[in-house]
């Protein structure tokens, strides 16, 4: 509510100043509050004494104030801080750049912020492409329902399925990598990759398919981005809301690429850094999101020195390459602390571990099921994929889908992986 | 109602109807092929209790106070298979699995068929568990997802529901909180005289010096074990305890079944508990246990009151921490007091 109102008014007032510094005034508080409340919930953390999230609530009783620190910190983060807070900031810039005109109905500004299928982990939506659907008068169309389903069929299934049945391969090989042997290791480093890919494309599915049935239309998050041949193709089809949001209004603001070799450099580790820290208040983020950036800078130096020929085996040389690198960095996405890596790795190259993991053969036909609809849907969306086969087919695949969410689906705990972001 | 509205009400029926025709046909696969295999990773009592269920006259639900024996005792038998042999005549069955409280036993118990009209259920109650350490506790998610297996409605529709965890799934982080939230600012109240409760909640008890010697130095040891026994005890029960919630629901459904039953107050271990903390400490757990034993005896089920029955001697764990694990001598004891009231 704090950000809504304060964003609200904020855009309101800077829109109707003409003097620059009175704009850039109410632009500040808007971008202190957003970011203030980002940085005290998220980040504050690097700064406060290290004790035991437990005792939080101790403290409450000694310390008022820390106490007060602490509890909120560990306990009381809002949902989805880091979506809305970038969605609001990319309503207040619009406006700050005369993109668009501030919203006059404090209601219609609410719904924005706060439109629940995408409140807690986005897609993070521009208010030119929200805000006109919110208001538009909404019929019943069964068309619409029909996507919705479907898109909520897949999420599901992609989520319930495929990431939650790999989470417990996961975690077992990340809390203890020494003990596995080594393909399983490599199997469990790279079964992250798909985990959190699953994870949070099966939640942005089923947000868009909520949302259709309410008659509005969400941006697609992901398009298949583990069938990208280059990184810059991976960050056109990974997290697009979060990459274009960032390339709009902090790349660009910085100068794009029209400033000079080192400034472009700058530039892009910045924003892959950026990147990094959003996710959370971690160093493991960071180089995360450094090496990312590193591998977008060594890819577009070498092509800007010698393009490629775009042959098939080029590019299937360059999407296994990408496919590697991407999941290698996950490792530090994944990792609690760097004290991990030299563990972790170190697992990944000796031979001593005896445990083995065990796909099932409901995990293994799910995976192949998947891979098949991944292929199917590279240039597609699966909602609309369906609308060219044929009613039984279509059933079939309903059935099959249905099938696995109910019988096969994952059991043990596992919420969304970007619910903590 | 406009055109487009009957269009999908009519089209939506019939694909519901679909949908409902499919996900019943796919419970008889999902019985037949997988259910064993979810039930072996994550309820596995169900199984064990369709094996005895149309066999036998007492089921005995425990948990590890029922089985857990150490290198020394003189033999392995389970305070289940004290009580069987003091009625031979009846067939026995034992449910039993480390942890389980009474959120896992109601659901099997719904499970239980009524075509034994004469059948006794044997319930352990376990003190312990009422309080918010257990509640709380950090294996709980887990329990309540076995018992999300337990309750009887269509396998395939429990496996959905688990998969959607509806259940008790609150995270580890959210249980600390609550756990903390209670050991902060739960107090404690007496209406005698006698008891006087200085240190009126968890956090407070625990926080005074305890064991130190002439020198003002804490035998640390004896101090943590001292915490233990409050965290484990300094509660008091009234109806809004979830636990109490259960054991009236399970009571409930076994009557309506025609089946009686018996609650075995397993014993704790008063001695340590008064040595360690003191009286305040045994009055509460006395008052408790007189609180569960009135509560439930007028409600029609027999309870065996074991709470002091054994000495400290007979607590395998004693010295480490405040669990019911007897010795063999500690299980015979409780099956004949159990075994003279069925």
């Amino acid at each position: 509510m704090f950000s809504t109102l304060v964003d609200f008014y904020a855009a309101q007032a800077l829109h109707r100043q003409k003097v620059t510094w009175r704009r850039n005034v109410f632009l500040g508080i808007s971008l202190s509050a957003n970011l203030g409340l980002l940085f005290a919930f998220k980040y504050l953390v690097l700064f406060l004494p290290s004790v035991d999230p437990m005792i939080a609530n101790i403290y409450t009783v000694d310390h008022p104030f820390l106490g007060f620190l602490l509890q909120g910190v560990y306990f009381s983060i809002p949902v989805g801080i880091s979506f809305y807070t970038f969605q609001t900031l990319s309503y207040t810039l619009d406006v700050y750049h005369n993109r668009i005109e501030p919203e006059k109905h404090l209601g219609h500004f609410a719904l924005f912020v706060s439109f629940f299928p995408q409140l807690v982990a986005g897609p993070i939506e521009r208010f030119s492409r929200l805000m006109p659907q919110l208001k538009a008068k909404h019929v019943v169309s069964y068309k619409r329902f029909q996507q919705a389903f479907r898109l909520m069929l897949y999420g599901f299934f992609i989520k319930m399925c495929i990431a939650d049945n790999l989470s417990p391969l996961v975690d077992a090989v990340y809390d203890n990598p020494s003990t596995f042997t080594q393909w399983s290791t490599w199997f469990g480093t790279f079964a992250f990759g798909l985990q959190i890919y699953t994870d949070f494309a099966g939640y942005s599915l089923i947000a868009q398919g909520a949302a259709l049935c309410l008659g509005i239309s969400l941006m697609d998050n992901f398009k298949t981005p583990y069938f990208s041949t280059s990184i810059g193709e991976f960050w056109n089809r990974w997290h697009i809301s979060l990459s274009t949001w960032f390339r709009d209004y902090v790349y660009v603001p910085l100068g794009g690429n029209r400033v000079s070799l080192l400034r472009w450099v700058v530039n892009i580790l910045a924003v892959f850094i950026i990147s990094g820290f959003w996710h959370g208040a971690n160093y493991t983020f960071l180089i995360w999101g450094a090496i990312h950036g590193m591998l977008y800078l060594v890819e577009r130096l070498i092509n800007a020195n010698k393009r490629l020929p775009q042959t098939r085996f080029v590019l299937l040389a360059g999407g296994v390459a990408i496919f590697i690198c991407v999941n290698i960095a996950w490792l530090f996405f994944r990792i609690d602390s760097l004290q991990q890596v030299p563990r972790h790795v170190n697992a990944l190259f000796q031979t001593e571990g005896v445990q083995n993991l065990t796909l099932s053969l409901p995990i293994i036909t799910m995976l192949v099921t998947f891979l098949i609809a991944e292929i199917l849907t590279y240039n597609s969306r699966f909602d609309r994929l369906l609308d060219r086969y044929p009613t039984v087919l279509r059933w079939i695949v309903y059935a099959g889908l249905i099938w696995c969410i109910a019988a096969w689906a994952g059991v043990t705990n596992h919420p969304f992986i970007y619910f903590q972001f | 109602m406009s055109q487009e509205i009957k269009h999908i009400i009519s089209k939506g029926l019939i694909r519901l109807i679909s949908i409902a025709v499919i996900v019943l046909g796919f419970n008889q696969i999902y019985t037949s092929y997988f259910l064993n295999t979810d039930l072996d990773n994550h309820g596995p009592m169900l199984l064990e209790l369709s094996h005895i269920v149309d066999t036998c006259d007492v089921i005995y639900f425990g948990e590890s106070s029922n089985f857990t024996t150490h290198p020394d005792d003189y033999n392995t038998l389970r305070i289940s298979d004290n009580i069987a042999a003091k009625h031979p005549n009846k067939s026995f069955g034992t449910i039993n699995h480390g942890a389980y409280h009474v959120g896992m036993f109601l659901p099997l118990v719904k499970q239980l068929a009524m075509s034994k009209p004469s059948r006794t259920i044997i319930v352990t109650m376990n003190l312990r568990t009422f309080n918010q350490d257990v509640i709380f506790g950090p294996s709980e998610a887990n329990l309540r997802l076995a018992s999300r297996f337990y309750e009887p409605s269509l396998p395939i529709l429990n496996k959905i529901f688990a998969s959607l965890n509806h259940y008790d799934n609150r995270s580890g982080h959210e249980r600390d909180l609550l756990k903390w939230k209670a050991w902060t600012y739960d107090t404690l109240v007496s209406h005698e005289d006698s008891v006087d409760f200085k240190y009126n909640t968890i956090r407070r008890w625990c926080e005074v010096p305890k064991f130190l010697d002439s020198a003002g130095i804490q035998d640390d040891a004896k101090r943590q074990l001292a915490d233990q026994y409050i965290k484990a005890y300094a509660f008091q029960i009234d109806d809004s305890n979830p636990m109490i919630q259960e054991f009236d629901e399970l009571l409930q459904v076994a009557q309506q079944k025609n089946i009686r039953v018996v609650f075995n107050l397993i014993p704790e271990n008063i001695q340590d508990a008064r040595y360690y903390i003191g009286e305040n400490l045994v009055w509460l757990m006395q008052s408790n246990r007189d609180f569960l034993v009135e509560r439930y005896a007028n409600l029609g089920a027999t309870v065996v009151d074991n709470l002091e029955l054994l000495p400290s001697k007979h607590f395998l764990d004693r010295a480490v921490i405040p669990q019911e694990h007897y010795d063999a001598k500690g299980r015979e004891l409780v099956g004949l007091k159990v075994a003279d009231m069925l």
